[in-house]
């Protein structure tokens, strides 16, 4: 991968994700202000750190920001983060910034300052109690997704050169008998957006789609493996 | 002898259906809870206004004959047998005999069953005494026609309306709270009265037509210190003018007084009998929420709220939270959910309550976790987790439903970094935006979808993706079953879709329209 990432952060909300983006095989960069926070990062053996003072602009300049990396903004404090984002979308209209936000008032204030995404913190989990009240089963299983701790999950899998779903139909493969869900797909013909497979429209699977799965971790990936085949055995 | 009391004692405690009539009469009786107790109440209620009714209505008219026995019989047999259920289910004989009875085998004395049973009588006696059994006894007596006197005794059964109504009762309590100050009012007015009106018997005995004895100038003085003065008996010389004209400007005094002590103690309390009022409120709801904690995740979820309508009632320890969410127009009272005494108010025992510990402090969640589930293991929980260390914790404290805010968003963050496509769909799914929901369809017993094979049910025409299903009996959740399987009533079936086909797939399989 030659895109970056750059987490901006390194506190209660940076620390599981950079563990998770190195996990995922991001090139990360982890960008500090906080001395003791900068150090913790180092200690926790993470090798493109940097210090800089994220309130000035020329510093963040010298980070060598390319149009195409990502930019994550999870500062601790709210105020330092929206005015984080604020900085990065004048310096790097290209990037793309997605923030993280403390408040529901933040949240709005992140989005006009220019990030990309914003997640809010409250706003998946106070839904979940909305869920719990009125379907407590599905909600058991929705939550499992959010987490990714649990049994089942999605996946989206790119239909890899040679794979023997090229030219097939989506009714001629019988998904379920190995264990997963077809939830959707992006059919590269029809443009990036995403398409639910109850839509009720026919599909042909190409090369370089990309198919959303749900099934048991293990199950989704012996399909992954399953998928790489040009024939089924 | 003692052996038949200790025997019968013994055989009431054993019957199940003596325990539960009784527990089932003091519930309808003195359990404000108890949601059909309030058809009891309005019921007496009519019994009281009919018969006021019927004796203002014989004081110009002969009654009528049917009135008459209605009010005789009926209406007087209605309050006898409440006011001995009252008096039986006060305290219980037998369980006092065989504690006796442990007592005495513990200390090796004679067992004698007529020191249980003088306890019981000293108990039920007891009861007689206090102001409503009283009343209540009184409230009977007007039946007893020999005695005509009788008769203006209905009007205890005026005063059994206090035992009804709330209100007065409320009333009564807030007028306690300023006793002092009424208390020094009652003996000043008692002593301006007697002294103004000795004065004036010492002064006008002689000259003063109309009075004739002390009681008529204690009279006297009464109507002119109340400000009503009828003019009945009025002062003739000098020196009782002066004496009405000090007694006159004590009474403004006094009662302007009074005013302001009874309007303070009003206005002391006011927003206490708001509160009341709004947990009395909430509790008449079969189901509910306690939300504790007005902070982010509070204001969050009532945002979401939508068009979907729960009963809640937010609890905040910090009392500029709680103006704060009164202005937005939330139902919130002041009070620290932490405490045994709070949650207690609420109807834990009729009512399913869903206890929502949504402040930004572990402890504190904590602490409401187990103060919830002391109060009822009943009483669901949803706790809201920050620390991941913590989860454990609140396992053990037994919260069923733990909301990891933090967690969860840097799950969705990673997500959204990894896997940018699929996170817009997982963040749709998960806050509900309509292009697909997980929602769940319940096997009605002879709904359509009973006793079909899961290849029999036409998910795809009805645009419906099928996950999984949770057994009627079983807790866990079988993702993605054999097709073989066959529905059975009271099993949930876990589906993706629209919110519209999962609606009308819903719709289509109601009732017993098997197709």
């Amino acid at each position: 991968m030659t895109q970056k990432t750059f987490l901006f952060g390194y506190g209660r909300h940076g620390i599981p994700i950079a563990e998770g983006l190195k996990k995922d095989g991001h090139r990360l960069t982890i960008v500090e202000s906080d001395e003791a926070n900068f150090l913790k990062a180092k200690k926790d053996e993470y090798i493109d750190i940097v210090l800089v003072d994220i309130t000035k602009d020329a510093d963040l300049e010298g980070l060598m920001v390319e149009p195409a990396d990502q930019l994550i903004c999870v500062m601790d404090d709210e105020h330092l983060n929206v005015f984080l984002t604020l900085s990065l979308r004048s310096l790097f209209p290209k990037s793309y910034i997605l923030s993280i936000s403390d408040s529901i008032y933040a949240s709005q204030k992140l989005e006009m300052a220019g990030a990309d995404m914003v997640i809010d913190l409250y706003e998946v989990s106070a839904n979940r109690i909305h869920n719990i009240l009125n379907k407590p089963v599905a909600t058991k299983l929705l939550y499992q997704f959010a987490t990714s701790g649990g049994q089942i999950n999605f996946r989206e899998l790119i239909i890899p050169d040679g794979s023997f779903l090229h030219h097939k139909k989506v009714e001629s493969f019988d998904f379920r008998a190995y264990g997963v869900i077809l939830v959707g797909l992006i059919d590269r013909e029809k443009g990036d957006h995403f398409i639910f497979i109850t839509s009720g429209y026919e599909h042909k699977l190409d090369i370089g789609d990309t198919i959303v799965v749900l099934g048991e971790n293990r199950d989704l990936e012996k399909f992954q493996a399953l998928i790489a085949q040009n024939e089924v055995t | 002898m003692n052996k038949t009391i200790l025997n019968a004692a013994l055989m009431l405690d054993r019957s199940k259906s003596y325990r539960r009539t009784k527990s089932f009469v003091n519930t309808l009786l003195n359990d404000y809870n108890y949601p059909y107790k309030k058809y009891l109440d309005i019921f007496i209620i009519f019994l009281i206004i009919t018969s006021i009714m019927i004796l203002v209505y014989g004081v110009k008219h002969p009654v009528p004959h049917w009135m008459e026995r209605y009010d005789l019989y009926f209406v007087t047999f209605v309050f006898l047998a409440e006011y001995l259920a009252r008096l039986w289910v006060h305290n219980d004989f037998h369980k006092l005999i065989i504690d006796e009875y442990k007592k005495s085998y513990f200390l090796r004395r004679a067992f004698d069953p007529w020191r249980a049973l003088r306890e019981g009588i000293a108990g039920k006696v007891r009861y007689t005494l206090t102001p409503f059994a009283i009343i209540d006894l009184m409230a009977i007596l007007p039946a007893y026609r020999p005695l005509a006197i009788l008769r203006i005794f209905v009007l205890f059964r005026f005063f059994k309306l206090l035992r009804y109504t709330k209100n007065i009762k409320q009333f009564i309590e807030v007028m306690a709270n300023k006793r002092f100050e009424l208390y020094t009012l009652l003996f000043l007015l008692i002593f301006v009265v007697l002294s103004a009106g000795i004065a004036i018997f010492v002064l006008e005995e002689q000259l003063n037509e109309n009075i004739n004895n002390p009681f008529d100038a204690i009279y006297w003085a009464m109507v002119t210190i109340a400000t009503v003065g009828y003019g009945d008996i009025s002062p003739v010389t000098a020196g009782g003018r002066i004496i009405s004209m000090a007694v006159m400007l004590m009474g403004i005094t006094m009662i302007s007084f009074m005013t302001s002590v009874i309007v303070s103690a009003f206005s002391e309390k006011l927003h206490e009998l708001k509160e009341n009022r709004l947990v009395e409120m909430i509790n008449k709801n079969r189901e509910f929420l306690v939300v504790c904690g007005y902070g982010q995740m509070t204001k969050m979820f009532l945002r979401q709220m939508g068009n979907r309508n729960y009963n809640y009632i937010i609890l905040d320890n910090d009392i500029q939270r709680v103006s704060q969410a009164i202005k937005n127009g939330y139902n919130a009272i002041y009070d620290d959910a932490s405490r045994h005494e709070t949650l207690v108010k609420f109807n834990a025992q009729f009512a399913k309550i869903t206890v929502l510990c949504l402040t930004n402090s572990d402890i504190e969640n904590i602490y409401i976790t187990l103060n919830a589930k002391s109060i009822s293991p009943n009483v669901k929980v949803i706790a809201r987790v920050n620390n991941n260390a913590m989860v454990s914790k609140f396992k053990r404290a037994g919260a069923d439903y733990l909301l990891r805010p933090i967690h969860a968003a840097n799950s969705m963050m990673l997500m959204a970094i990894s896997y940018p496509s699929m996170y817009k769909v997982i963040h749709a799914i998960l806050t509900g935006k309509d292009i697909a929901i997980v929602d769940e369809v319940l096997v009605e017993a002879n709904g359509g979808l009973e006793g079909r094979r899961i290849d029999e049910i036409d998910f795809k025409e009805k645009r419906i993706l099928f996950i999984g299903i949770q057994g009627a009996q079983s807790d866990t959740f079988v993702f993605n079953p054999p097709m073989q399987t066959v529905l059975k009533a009271g099993d949930v079936i876990v589906v993706m879709g629209m919110q519209l086909s999962i609606d009308y797939f819903r719709e289509y399989y109601r009732g017993s329209k098997r197709r």
